[in-house]
């Protein structure tokens, strides 16, 4: 890298780091403090019992539960490990992170000047409905197609005790599946404050590797440094194939949903339809998730997920460009 | 938990800690020492300063409290765990120092020529088809408002923005106004690099921002001398008077000043335009 290229890459890398962080900071502080204080029962007491619905209402509990993308496979992990239906889990994890206050400010205020309202009202319609599609199909679909052998042996081992007593000290009454098992009373406050904080500052350091990488390699394509810049450049303005480039990249990118808007942001020549798909895409489908769905999800469903994912979401970004755009 | 798990985790929380300290130290140095008006937009600032103060604290509190022994009150006898990560501490701090420490060493707070080039410093202006929408809805323009909108210069200059003169290429009423006016208005230069046959023209430019400096692209007009252009330093800002024209050429209407006047002008407070 030459000199020239050095501060060209710097002014950018510095420039979206700076933009990003406070909102990285924002969601890996929520997250932390969730972690701690949220018993995890809580959200189970959301859903109605029919399934639909109870569906339908998953794919909204990250406006009441904002957690990003990689805060929510440990959290699903364990609530279907408690009983939670697999369709609401999945629900849950796809839209969380795209339907949630922070990810609906960062997006907002990344595409002030970029019709705002406009993408943040598509991004999270968009991916609530492709959420919500997911967990009505996985529904219809056995279990143990879905999740992992040693999660289903697991709940099938222990359902009785999961979902039988429920007269623990808490002292309050609870007519369904509860994972219930902390003890607050015991603990002085500063001691979970302590570890809110803790598990706040290992969010944010996990989100910030991959941010950091991320916008590493926006920057040089940014700055037209990386080598495939002006092929990308080509592909921008095509209809058809940008978006699947866009959701390519934000598949090898790996950004947390809190922040990648603010790359999407700056991807002036693509046309507004593969932004969209950037944004959608990226929060359900990335190399770092492929990693974590595995803790819970069989292998072949995941690829089945996948193909699925980057085909509704690439035909939907299409319609949306051909349909919205002209009226912004 | 697999890169972490054999680490201590007081080492753990030591190294997270500075690598939250350090974006904090970066984030609050270019916001104190004043650098940030040329990373970001306004209205990003007072944010970058309240995240720069919160990962200050973040990173302090977990610092001073890492021996402390801390319970989350949760049910530990399952797998459970609130602090390992999936990368191995070590690798996490440098994967998070090692390039904003690297790019706070090569920032010089502006972007090359090349990339100058990239985002728009040679790309013709708007054309009238793009603009069809805009002047169909807007009421007619008269040369009293555009005198009543601009100040007046002691030699007689209309001071203008050059942002109005650049859209200009694309509304052909602004066209017919503007034509022969006599203008003043500001920039950087730079040597001109197209339709430049007998070296007497520069470009002059600013760039426009809407969030950050990475979204920003280059809004340029053509200067032309009519012989020499006088020594001025490249990338500096300058004050340029003179009559202002479109002319056609290769079939692309080129907003272009015939200068009279060039001086060296004060770096001005805001460099950038910026979103309204």
């Amino acid at each position: 890298m030459n000199s020239d290229a050095q501060q060209d890459f710097a002014l950018a890398f510095l420039s979206i780091l700076f933009e990003g962080a406070p909102f990285i900071l924002l969601g890996t502080l929520i997250s932390g403090f969730i972690d701690i204080y949220l018993p995890p029962g809580t959200m189970d007491r959301f859903l109605p019992k029919n399934r639909t619905l109870a569906v339908m209402v998953s794919g909204l509990l990250g406006a009441v539960f904002p957690v990003c993308e990689c805060a929510v496979v440990p959290v699903i992990r364990r609530l279907v490990g408690k009983g939670l239906p697999v369709s609401c889990a999945l629900t849950y994890m796809l839209a969380a992170p795209i339907v949630n206050p922070i990810t609906a400010l960062s997006t907002w205020k990344a595409f002030q000047g970029q019709a705002p309202w406009m993408m943040t009202g598509g991004r999270m319609l968009l991916g609530y409905l492709v959420a919500v599609g997911v967990g009505l199909v996985v529904a219809r679909v056995p279990i143990r197609a879905i999740l992992r052998k040693s999660l289903v042996d697991k709940m099938e081992k222990e359902p009785v005790v999961e979902k039988s007593s429920h007269d623990h000290s808490c002292g309050h009454d609870h007519d369904h599946a509860h994972d219930h098992s902390h003890h607050h009373d015991d603990e002085p406050d500063d001691s979970r404050l302590i570890a809110a904080m803790r598990s706040a500052q290992k969010d944010f350091v996990d989100v910030g590797v991959y941010f950091t990488i991320g916008v590493a390699i926006t920057a040089l394509f940014n700055t037209g440094i990386a080598p495939g810049t002006q092929w990308l450049d080509g592909l921008a303005g095509n209809t058809l194939v940008a978006p699947a480039a866009l959701m390519a990249l934000a598949f090898i990118l790996s950004l947390c949903s809190t922040s990648d808007a603010f790359i999407a942001a700056t991807l002036a020549k693509f046309t507004w339809g593969a932004k969209l798909a950037f944004l959608v895409l990226g929060p359900m489908l990335d190399v770092k998730l492929i990693f974590l769905y595995q803790t819970v999800l069989r292998k072949k469903f995941i690829v089945a997920l996948s193909v699925s994912l980057f085909v509704v979401i690439w035909l939907a970004s299409i319609a949306a460009q051909a349909w919205l755009v002209p009226t912004i | 938990m697999v890169g972490s798990d054999y680490m201590k985790p007081e080492i753990r929380r030591i190294l997270f800690s500075l690598a939250v300290l350090l974006w904090a130290v970066c984030l609050l140095y270019f916001y104190g020492s004043g650098r940030i008006v040329k990373y970001l937009a306004p209205d990003f600032r007072p944010i970058a300063l309240c995240g720069g103060m919160g990962l200050a604290v973040l990173g302090s509190f977990n610092l001073l409290t890492f021996r402390r022994v801390a319970s989350c009150g949760h049910d530990h006898e399952e797998e459970h765990d609130h602090e390992g990560g999936d990368m191995n501490p070590f690798a996490s701090l440098l994967l998070m120092v090692a390039p904003v420490g690297l790019s706070m060493a090569w920032t010089t707070d502006s972007f090359s020529q090349s990339t100058l080039a990239r985002k728009g410093l040679y790309d013709d202006g708007p054309s009238a088809a793009e603009n069809t929408f805009i002047s169909s809805v807007l009421p007619p323009l008269t040369m009293e408002e555009i005198e009543k909108s601009h100040r007046k210069t002691s030699d007689g200059f209309l001071k203008f923005d050059l942002m109005e003169l650049f859209f200009a290429t694309g509304d052909r009423e602004m066209q017919d106004l503007l034509s022969g006016l006599k203008i003043e208005t500001e920039g950087r230069i730079v040597p001109e690099k197209v339709n430049n046959p007998n070296g007497t023209r520069m470009r002059l430019y600013r760039m426009f921002m809407t969030c950050c400096v990475a979204d920003s692209r280059a809004i340029p007009i053509t200067l032309e001398f009519g012989g020499e252009p006088p020594l001025l330093p490249e990338n500096g800002w300058v004050n340029v008077a003179g009559t202002m024209s479109f002319p056609e050429e290769n079939g692309i209407i080129r907003a272009v000043l015939v200068v009279e006047r060039a001086t060296a002008a004060e770096v001005p407070a805001e460099e950038k335009f910026l979103r309204r």
